[in-house]
């Protein structure tokens, strides 16, 4: 099972013995090192992810995935190369264990699967444009849009970790929560997309550049 | 009207003959089999095991990693999700329970699941029961019923190589394991003969 603010609250109301609760509360504070921000700290991160994401033309970054399923022995890890350019073309490409390239370009999807190449023409499919638009935002990490999601600030081992829970039902019952970490400089440098289940996708960026030249010739498959 | 009587006899007699007969196989004792795991690729409990896998369903054709999991005795996870980690489904074999944990709602039709469910219970099962025993060429062949359907195992060297679903004496289903590799099935194949799918399987 997994543990979540509700059980915590729940076990410590029916565990009224206060030496319990003490020793409960110091161990979740100190196991999770994890604070929320004040106001003033969300904003000044907002307009700091915002600005660096708005000089931000293009970003090459090598990835880690992991797949993690609670039944599982072990995560299931990949790895690849990130590729954007600003607005909104993004390239994922998985080197190993696997050879796989999904690219995302106006209102088509292009994906070579190990040579075999394919489009899928996603124009009008709301479910579809969303993704896009959030693979793109989540790359950046400029997704503070209250419209769309419940946000929540956290301070992490002197991170920044961000919580964003989609609002409209349909996708959060495809991706419950975004949990998106980020260096004092504003990059992203982690991305974890949480299922309904619990089950997640976590990628971890490193070797990140920003700004390099790329052209058109770089996202085709 | 005699000639078209005897082509419906005729029919009947060798377009629906017993699959065995129709393939020469010999009748030999099942007590041997009786005792075996016929199917031990995906039976550690300690292993993870996971395919990328394409599936050719309809002239259409996609991708994503396939995960096969043993929980405990006679219960398995199988999980399909694509590459970047979203759940397609997520499917649970325990005893006789099948329970859908999770599926995509564009794939939540009944007669998909019933098509998944019948191939990944065939593909998992490590003891099903054996009706008869039979011998083929350098091969052992038992006959087994899987959720009511009949199942035919091919063995080479006690070594599971084949199955093959049954419908009115034809293959309807096969279930292709190969490139085997200290008990590692490294590529198997799911191809359907009535339908057009075909499910591709090589571990990573």
């Amino acid at each position: 099972m997994r543990w979540n603010y509700g059980h915590y609250t729940s076990l410590l109301k029916k565990n009224t013995q206060p030496i319990f609760c003490l020793v409960f509360i110091m161990w979740t504070v100190i196991g999770l090192s994890q604070t929320k921000m004040s106001t003033t700290e969300a904003n000044t991160l907002k307009t700091l992810v915002k600005s660096l994401a708005d000089k931000t033309e293009t970003i090459t970054s090598d990835f880690t995935q992991y797949k993690h399923l609670d039944f599982l022995s072990n995560d299931i890890e990949s790895s690849g190369k990130l590729t954007f350019m600003a607005p909104n073309l993004v390239k994922w490409e998985y080197i190993a264990p696997f050879a796989y390239a999904i690219i995302f370009k106006d209102k088509t999807i292009f994906i070579n699967d190990g040579g075999n190449k394919s489009n899928i023409d996603v124009g009008g499919n709301k479910l579809f444009e969303q993704l896009n638009h959030l693979i793109t935002s989540s790359v950046r990490g400029d997704m503070f849009d209250d419209e769309k999601f419940d946000i929540l600030f956290f301070k992490e081992n002197g991170q920044s970790l961000v919580h964003f829970m989609p609002k409209d039902p349909k996708f959060a019952e495809f991706i419950n929560a975004f949990h998106i970490k980020f260096n004092e400089i504003g990059e992203v440098e982690e991305v974890k997309m949480i299922e309904p289940s619990g089950d997640y996708t976590q990628i971890v960026f490193n070797n990140r550049k920003t700004n390099q030249p790329l052209s058109d010739a770089d996202f085709t498959h | 009207m005699r000639i078209l009587l005897t082509s419906l006899v005729l029919f009947f007699l060798t377009g629906c003959a017993y699959y065995p007969k129709r393939n020469n196989f010999k009748a030999i004792s099942i007590p041997v089999y009786q005792q075996k795991h016929l199917n031990h690729y995906f039976s550690d409990t300690t292993k993870d095991y996971v395919y990328k896998a394409k599936i050719e369903a309809f002239d259409k054709t996609f991708g994503g990693l396939f995960i096969i999991k043993k929980i405990d005795l006679n219960h398995h996870r199988v999980v399909f999700s694509t590459e970047m980690g979203n759940t397609i489904f997520d499917f649970t074999f325990q005893q006789d329970e099948f329970k859908v944990n999770r599926i995509l709602e564009e794939m939540d039709k009944k007669i998909l699941i019933t098509i998944l469910k019948q191939d990944l219970q065939a593909l998992i099962i490590e003891n099903p029961f054996i009706t008869e025993a039979y011998s083929f060429e350098d091969k052992v062949v038992v006959e087994s019923e899987i959720l009511s359907k009949k199942h035919y195992f091919y063995l080479q060297d006690m070594q599971l190589q084949k199955i093959v679903r049954v419908k009115n004496g034809k293959p309807n289903v096969t279930l292709e394991f190969n490139d085997i590799e200290e008990r590692q099935v490294e590529n198997l194949e799911i191809t359907h003969q009535n339908i057009k799918l075909k499910i591709s399987l090589s571990a990573i």
